[in-house]
């Protein structure tokens, strides 16, 4: 802004363009001799000749996307027109090839270039343009999976073939003959047929637009065959079946499977013969029962799995699963034999004849006769036949020994023997060699009267196994079970009843018989026979059937023989969904009987088993003795019940209503980990008194009247946590609390350790009770590794000191502690490190405030006992509200859902046990200091461990 | 009195367009417009008196199952297979929010009176309260007292109220922070309020309608007839809370009369089960979808 600038006229207009170019232009040599090399990556760019950017780099967004073709920029990736607008949506722009060409191929794309007209198409360039046009179109009378036309490249015609080249570097000319001039072409003509026939495939012949392909290319090639002996220019074997399918070039499915490639073709043409395209068979073989409960015509998203959710619940009325399944019935087999057998026998290969008359001729042998007296049925010689077989003669009646017991005994080893074969009479006289009792296989006392009960039984068995060789025999009576087959003879189920008597009775005497063995396999019949009185599937009389034949198996145990020949018409999906029903049924049965008990017991019906069996199993039916229920139902429900429920405040804002709870303490929180309900699992019998105690409580229940007999509960346990957490809990957990590097390794070493500990400790518990009490002890802080914790343990000690001897019992279990922890350290040297540390962490999750060990000073407990009185009736309130509601709901119970409270419960009511401290403190850390600084002093503790 | 002569068992249009199974049809709040949503994951608006469908929304991912209008029509609700709940603009059919949280499919929805809330009822055993004028799309509050899936909700102006398949009905009263849970004994498929708000009709799967006196838990009546088993089939009151109408999975619908639950009327609605029932607001008019992929209009 010079004052000599303001001096300047100007006159016209300076050309501008002029200039531009120019810049441009220096710029693109600039580029070309190297200068903007020096320039950052970012900055440079792609220009053309005449200096314009280049288009490039069309994959990451045209030009230079975002920074040097990176998307890294908030340039990168812009959109070409971004309107967004809630109304006025940006639509799909479709994208033309001009987009992406400069103005010079435009022009060039435009039509403005030259060509020749046909009329002077010397080279024949057009011809050639239009000969594939013809082509293109003649591709969409016969259509393939490549569409277009069959590109030039992949087809170009040889224009020599290798045998013309051989003839020619011998010396052969064009226009001249080899030899034999007059080979008829004829023959020739045959031999091309012939090979044609062999580079095509075999059934290619019977497509009609091969046929015509075969039919052009011998036009075409007509003419050359009748000029003598000029070669082809082309060889004119290819394209001659269209591709049709979408596999890759080259690719044949069918490699390993032949026997599908015919089927598939076949039925291809049938296709093409009906005129319409059947859905593809593989698809629904493939996915067949997965997807056929599948809600009629929507898919789910290609990234989701199929589910049970996605089965159609009422695929029952589904229509259009029949007709997909009868694609694939038709016979194809027959047709294709037919078909190979037609190929056979015409003439495949031009040229070559069958045989009239050949050597080979297969000898037909008629089949063996059968013997008249043959019977269609194998007999086993097993184990029990073979071995009656020498004692066919009955051994005569002997009255039965005059000791009971003996008599019982042997009775119950006839049965046993008698089923089980000769084979176990044989172990158990060896086994029972010196045994008094077993004479009797020994030719001892009762021998004779043994032979004869072995004999009874043994005729028995075999009455019994004809029987049902019989009943087998017939197929009208094959769906009937042992059951129904034995009450219409009016026969009492034999097997059973007897080893149920000699077991009770053998059990009753002074020694235990073998044959419980077998009972021990199999669970007691008379839950088999409530199974039985119970028909789940009583509108599927087969499948009734095939539930009981199930059962059967289940309590049988031991192998099972099943049936298959029953079985085998369903398919194998089918059989593994009913078997699944068929447990589930089972298990419900179970339940149900135990319910029953338990109601028979208490007086209480629980009906929630039944009820919500029926709609989770859609299958079966609801198991329950309906009659009795249902009046019993009438009565008793609806039942009503109220529980506490605390609206969240927000919900009560935005309903207008005034917040019920407000001003009070929000519930207490869950439990945080898996271990906590592990740990508290099992002593359900002392929840179960406490919830009792708190029920009888709870009219009363937001007073604080609880406290005395929960004190009372505070004493009550104390278990093993170390052991439990050894087990069971992962060392990721702990880590949480304090990683420590190069630990992981030692996890499993550490978890030993720690139940061993904890074993010690509990053994020890007592004798060291007694000993510090007897020594007076005032235990010294932990020598061997206490640096980290000195200044806190002083400070805690030196607040202990005044109190310390009225404090002794109540400390005496930190105290215990302390001296085991000595003598530990002393026994396990080096190991006592890491258990401690494991100890220390899991004061946290454990819950006693007893088992605070080394690091907590018994100030601190004691004072956190004191503070605990002050704030008890807060959290008692607190709980209550909480808990109340649980405990009452619990009666009603429920199937699993049941379960998982009531170990929540546990954990709560077991929190109020175990850990009172260590819940007053969370709930109430915020107004008690002493709590606060204890924290603190924790925390500072680990930070200086670590 | 005739009582089947008022009651709405002619066909007045049928409503086709959805492909497949119609899994819920409701009116709006003044019965002039029907939801329906179904199977084919669409939600389609419809004019009932005049057979036209309006709109179709299209967004779910898997079926929808219920869905419900606010009162001044602006906006609805729905949720299915897919385990959220949408939160949608009528006019311009954009979905405002969707929330998530449930850890199943979906069975219901509702809207509070005032519109500011949503409860959706759950196969995850929850009901959830989803806040619609707060951006957060964390629930509210989360119910999950029940013992299995809850099937129906209902709201009133103080309550919530869920039908759940572990055989109870909890009312959840906001005022006094109670808990009622009426327990039948029987699954728990489609729960309904009378219109004067004092009774629960509560359709079971022993093919049994109960109804509930609301303020003291007692069984007022039992109505039975049709076929409820294993489908989730609606029940409704009339207007007049005279009758009682359920749909049948064998494709009826029956009416019974309220008091001494006899069988007032009954019909074959469909040819397959009925899913769903909706009663006209103010006259008398239903609206019945059904698996055959319908939802039939049905006037007096």
């Amino acid at each position: 802004m010079g004052p000599d600038e303001e001096d300047f006229v100007f006159h016209g207009t300076p050309i501008e363009r002029e200039e531009e170019i120019a810049s441009r232009k220096k710029k693109a040599v600039a580029g070309a001799s190297g200068n903007l090399r020096t320039l950052p990556a970012w900055k440079q760019e792609v220009t053309d000749e005449e200096g314009r950017r280049r288009f490039h780099g069309a994959f990451t967004g045209g030009y230079s996307a975002g920074y040097y073709n990176t998307v890294g920029s908030k340039e990168g990736w812009a959109p070409q027109s971004f309107t967004s607008s809630r109304k006025n949506r940006a639509g799909a722009r479709k994208q033309s090839i001009s987009d992406f060409l400069d103005e010079d191929e435009k022009a060039d794309m435009e039509g403005k270039s030259l060509s020749a007209s046909s009329q002077f198409d010397t080279f024949g360039f057009t011809a050639a343009e239009h000969s594939r046009k013809q082509a293109e179109k003649e591709q969409h009378e016969r259509p393939s999976a490549i569409p277009g036309p069959v590109p030039d490249e992949l087809v170009a015609p040889v224009s020599e073939s290798i045998g013309v080249k051989l003839l020619l570097k011998m010396g052969w000319r064009r226009g001249h003959s080899i030899k034999d001039v007059r080979a008829s072409s004829d023959a020739r003509r045959e031999a091309r047929k012939a090979f044609l026939a062999f580079s095509t495939d075999e059934n290619t012949k019977e497509t009609p637009d091969s046929l015509v392909s075969e039919a052009e290319v011998e036009t075409s090639l007509g003419p050359q065959y009748s000029e003598d002996i000029k070669i082809s220019e082309s060889t004119p074997v290819y394209v001659l079946n269209p591709k049709q399918d979408l596999h890759g070039l080259g690719y044949d499915p069918f490699k390993h499977a032949p026997e599908f490639r015919e089927k598939k073709r076949s039925r291809l043409s049938a296709n093409k013969e009906v005129g319409f395209r059947k859905p593809l068979s593989m698809k629904e073989s493939l996915f067949g029962p997965k997807s056929g409960k599948i809600a009629p015509g929507f898919g789910i998203g290609a990234l989701e799995e199929l589910d049970v959710e996605d089965e159609d619940v009422y695929a029952g009325y589904d229509f259009d699963q029949t007709y997909v399944i009868e694609d694939e019935q038709p016979a194809r087999p027959s047709n294709d034999n037919r078909l190979r057998l037609t190929s056979k026998e015409h003439d495949v290969l031009p040229g070559f004849g069958a045989a009239k008359n050949s050597d080979y001729s297969m000898e037909r042998f008629n089949p063996p006769k059968i013997p008249k007296d043959f019977v269609a049925r194998h007999k086993f010689s097993g184990p029990l036949e073979a071995e009656t077989k020498p004692t066919v003669s009955a051994p005569p009646e002997v009255p039965p020994p005059a000791d009971n017991n003996l008599k019982l005994l042997i009775e119950g080893f006839a049965t046993f023997v008698s089923r089980c074969g000769k084979l176990y009479e044989d172990l158990s006289r060896e086994k029972n060699q010196s045994n008094q009792l077993f004479d009797f296989l020994r030719e001892g006392n009762g021998h004779d009267y043994y032979a004869r009960r072995l004999w009874e039984e043994q005729q028995k068995r075999k009455d019994q196994s004809k029987l049902t060789l019989d009943v087998k025999l017939s197929p009208i009576v094959q769906k009937m079970t042992a059951e129904t087959r034995g009450s219409l003879l009016g026969e009492k189920p034999l097997q059973r009843s007897l080893t149920e008597t000699d077991t009770s009775a053998s059990s009753g005497g002074s020694f235990q018989f073998p044959t419980n063995l077998s009972d021990t396999f199999t669970k007691s019949a008379s839950s088999q026979e409530a199974a039985d009185a119970v028909k789940p599937f009583k509108d599927d009389p087969a499948k009734q059937e095939r539930f009981e034949q199930f059962l059967k198996e289940k309590y049988k145990g031991g192998l099972r023989t099943t049936d298959s020949n029953r079985v085998n018409s369903m398919s194998e999906s089918a059989r593994a969904q009913e078997r699944l029903d068929f447990e589930a049924a089972a298990e419900a049965i179970e339940k149900g009987k135990a319910y029953k008990e338990v109601r028979r017991a208490t007086e209480q019906p629980i009906d929630f088993l039944a009820g919500g069996l029926q709609f989770t199993s859609g299958g079966t039916e609801q198991i329950k003795d309906t009659g009795v229920v249902d009046m019993k139902s009438s009565k008793t429900y609806p039942k009503r019940e109220e529980f506490q429920w605390r609206p969240s405040p927000l919900l009560c804002k935005r309903f207008d209503l005034p917040d019920p709870f407000m001003g009070k303490l929000p519930p207490a929180p869950r439990a945080r980990n898996k271990m906590d309900s592990l740990i508290f699992l099992p002593d359900t019998v002392k929840a179960a008194s406490t919830r009792q105690v708190s029920e009888s409580q709870e009219p009363k229940k937001e007073t604080s009247i609880e406290e005395p007999e929960v004190e009372v509960e505070v004493e009550n346990v104390e278990r093993p946590v170390d052991l439990y957490k050894a087990i069971f809990s992962d060392d990721s957990e702990d880590d949480e609390d304090q990683p420590i590097t190069g630990k992981i390794q030692e996890g499993q070493e550490k978890k030993n350790e720690a139940a061993a500990t904890t074993l010690n400790r509990l053994i020890a518990g007592d004798f060291l009770e007694s000993l510090g009490k007897e020594l007076g002890f005032e235990v010294p802080s932990d020598v061997p590794y206490q640096e980290g914790f000195k200044p806190i343990e002083e400070e805690s000690k030196s607040r202990s000191k005044p109190e310390d001897s009225s404090d002794k019992r109540l400390d005496r279990s930190g105290l215990k502690e302390k001296v085991e922890e000595k003598r530990s350290s002393l026994i396990l040297g080096s190991e006592e490190e890491k258990s401690r540390k494991k100890r220390e962490k899991s004061p946290r999750k454990r819950s006693g405030g007893n088992d605070l060990s080394s690091g907590e000073s018994s100030g601190d407990e004691r004072r956190r006992k004191r503070s605990n009185k002050k704030d008890r009736h807060i959290t008692n309130h607190s709980e209550s509200d909480s808990s109340s509601d649980y405990h009452s709901r619990d009666k009603q119970g429920s199937r699993s859902r049941r379960k998982r409270r009531e170990s929540s419960r546990e954990k709560r009511s077991s929190h109020k046990k175990h850990s009172k401290h260590h819940r007053t403190k969370k709930s109430s850390s915020s107004r008690y200091s002493s709590d606060e600084e204890q924290k603190e002093s924790r925390r500072e503790k680990k930070r200086r461990r670590d | 009195m005739s009582a089947a002569a008022e009651l709405p068992t002619k066909e007045a249009h049928i409503l086709k367009g959805h492909e497949g199974a119609v899994l819920a049809a409701r009116f709006n709040g003044d019965g002039n417009y029907a939801l329906t949503c179904g199977k084919d994951r669409t939600i389609r608006l419809w004019n009932p008196h005049r057979g036209i469908l309006i709109k179709t929304y299209k967004s779910h991912g898997r079926e929808v199952r219920d869905v419900h209008v606010t009162s001044d029509n602006a906006k609805f609700c729905s949720c299915g297979g897919d385990r959220q709940v949408y939160y949608w603009d009528v006019s311009t059919g954009r979905v405002i929010r969707k929330f998530r949280g449930h850890d199943g499919e979906v069975n219901a929805v509702k809207f509070n009176d005032s519109a500011s809330v949503v409860v959706s009822a759950g196969f995850d055993r929850s009901l959830r309260v989803w806040d619609c004028r707060s951006h957060s799309v964390e629930p509210v509050q989360i119910i999950d007292t029940f013992l299995d899936t809850v099937m129906s909700v209902v709201l009133t102006k103080t309550e919530i109220i869920g039908g759940s398949v572990d055989g109870t009905v909890r009312t959840f009263d906001m005022r006094i922070g109670r808990e009622m849970s009426d327990n039948l004994g029987q699954p728990v498929n489609c729960i309904s309020i009378s219109n004067d708000g004092n009774c629960v009709l509560a359709g079971c799967l022993d093919s049994t309608l109960r109804l509930l006196d609301r303020t003291t838990g007692e069984l007022l009546q039992v109505y039975k007839g049709h076929i409820s088993k294993s489908f989730k089939t609606d029940c409704c009151l009339t207007n007049s809370d005279a009758h009682v109408i359920g749909g049948s999975e064998d494709g009826l619908v029956f009416f019974w009369d309220l008091v001494d639950a006899k069988v007032v009327s009954k019909f074959r609605a469909h040819d397959l089960v009925v899913t769903s029932v909706s009663y006209h607001p103010k006259e008398d008019c239903m609206l019945t979808s059904s698996v055959d992929g319908t939802v039939r209009v049905w006037k007096k």
